[in-house]
């Protein structure tokens, strides 16, 4: 491969985006050319720089204005137009994107209402059922809070030892930082009529939740993963204990992390 | 979560002006809460970014329909953002000594973004800070994965080459 070629390629080979034969020939070019093997980490430093510096976060001020403004179009819907099942449909949703405009306003507890407001409505509707629904729930919540975790470390060591005697049932925590999924903390949730430990790991930018519980008599299952509202679902059992992912990740990456556990 | 951040992130780094941002943000808010019964099990992030960048791509137009020329003001407030961005940036470093180094490469990091063309910025926005795949940039700025990976890659060598530059007259003008 030509120097030409490989700067051409480098920004890809350092996102992971290349196929292998690609990568293999990128690798070996970069073993020998400096120059090349320079600019790729010069790309890594303006990467990091930018994720440290870049990113431009929206004012608190733009989040209840924008809230306001949801609540004059809402008030404006032409309602009469609508078919009621599309409205039910509708409704549900609302509700969810004025929890997303208001969050940064403070308003979590009102949110967390209009949340559970909007999920009664589709338990109505029969759209999804009931441990989906509450480990979403959950998810969601968990997303409103200034923080998912009660505790919050990326060392197994500190978070384990947090949930004894906080539940009946130790959750498994595990290191996967050097498999792509760095430790965010642990903490308590209630799913299913019971006191859950959840798991908090990330991906990138991607919060995923694993919420576990022994149900010491049902069978070992696949991964089977569902689809909520943008949200990925992914639940599973082995050796007595019951699994729950959930995250905005894509469905591959979330079947790479059930995986790793 | 709320992917606000995200959305105005996006729309910040394309419009270059808080209160243009802003506004172009609630804008796609509104035509997203509109649109939100025909979203069908897809992401919602990309789906919102997508409106967002919409949103954004037609007040570039209409700017530039406005005036032909390059005005002062975006220069100006080009200028204002960078310096409130360190600000921000700098408002939870650590120590001093580190404070004044991350300080001025962030300068010369933001003045280089914003030298970008728009369809530099979006790719270098979206993969860097938004850490979305190929794919999904793919998707939003409606380009196949190909264009988005040369696209990127153009952008990537231009940055650096602007970082350079800069870095270069800050040492100039230092001695």
């Amino acid at each position: 491969m030509q120097c030409d070629r490989v700067q051409e390629l480098l920004g890809a080979y350092g996102d992971g985006e290349l196929s292998g034969d690609e990568r293999r020939s990128m690798s070996t070019h970069l073993e020998s050319c400096k120059a090349c093997g320079d600019i790729l980490a010069d790309y890594g430093r303006i990467g990091r720089a930018l994720k440290r510096h870049g990113r431009v976060c929206a004012p608190p001020v733009l989040a209840a204005r924008i809230g306001a403004a949801l609540d004059q179009i809402e008030s404006e819907l032409p309602s009469a137009v609508l078919q009621p099942a599309r409205r039910f449909a509708l409704a549900g949703r609302v509700f969810d994107m004025r929890g997303f405009a208001r969050r940064a306003a403070s308003l979590a507890a009102a949110c967390f209402i209009g949340a559970l407001a909007a999920w009664n409505f589709v338990d109505a509707a029969g759209q999804s059922d009931r441990m989906e629904r509450d480990v979403l729930n959950a998810h969601m919540r968990s997303l409103l809070q200034e923080s998912p975790v009660q505790v919050a470390s990326n060392d197994k060591h500190n978070v384990q030892p947090w949930f004894a005697g906080r539940t009946d049932f130790a959750p498994a925590v595990k290191d996967l930082a050097e498999d792509g999924f760095p430790l965010v903390g642990g903490r308590l949730d209630y799913v299913a009529d019971r006191r859950v430990g959840v798991v908090v790991y990330k991906r990138g930018l991607h919060m995923i939740n694993v919420f576990m519980w022994p149900s010491p008599s049902s069978a070992d299952s696949a991964p089977r993963i569902v689809t909520r509202k943008g949200y990925n679902l992914l639940s599973w059992s082995r050796s007595g204990v019951s699994y729950w992912a959930a995250s905005d990740l894509n469905s591959e990456e979330m079947r790479t992390l059930s995986r790793l556990l | 979560m709320a992917h606000l951040d995200a959305a105005h992130n996006l729309a910040f780094h394309l419009l270059r002006e808080r209160a243009d941002a802003q506004d172009a943000v609630q804008d796609a808010y509104v035509r997203a809460y509109r649109a939100f019964a025909q979203l069908q099990g897809e992401d919602i992030k990309p789906w919102l970014l997508t409106i967002v960048r919409n949103v954004c791509y037609r007040r570039l137009q209409e700017r530039r329909r406005m005036s032909n020329v390059i005005s002062l003001d975006e220069t100006l407030s080009t200028r204002a953002g960078a310096a409130s961005i360190e600000a921000e940036c700098t408002a939870n470093t650590p120590s001093p000594e580190q404070n004044a180094i991350r300080a001025s490469d962030a300068t010369v990091l933001t003045q280089a973004l914003a030298a970008l063309p728009p369809a530099f910025r979006e790719v270098i926005v979206l993969r860097e800070l938004e850490e979305l795949s190929y794919r999904e940039v793919a998707d939003i700025v409606g380009a196949p994965i190909g264009t988005v990976m040369s696209r990127l890659s153009r952008a990537r060598a231009e940055l650096r080459a602007l970082m350079m530059k800069l870095l270069a007259q800050d040492n100039n003008n230092a001695m």
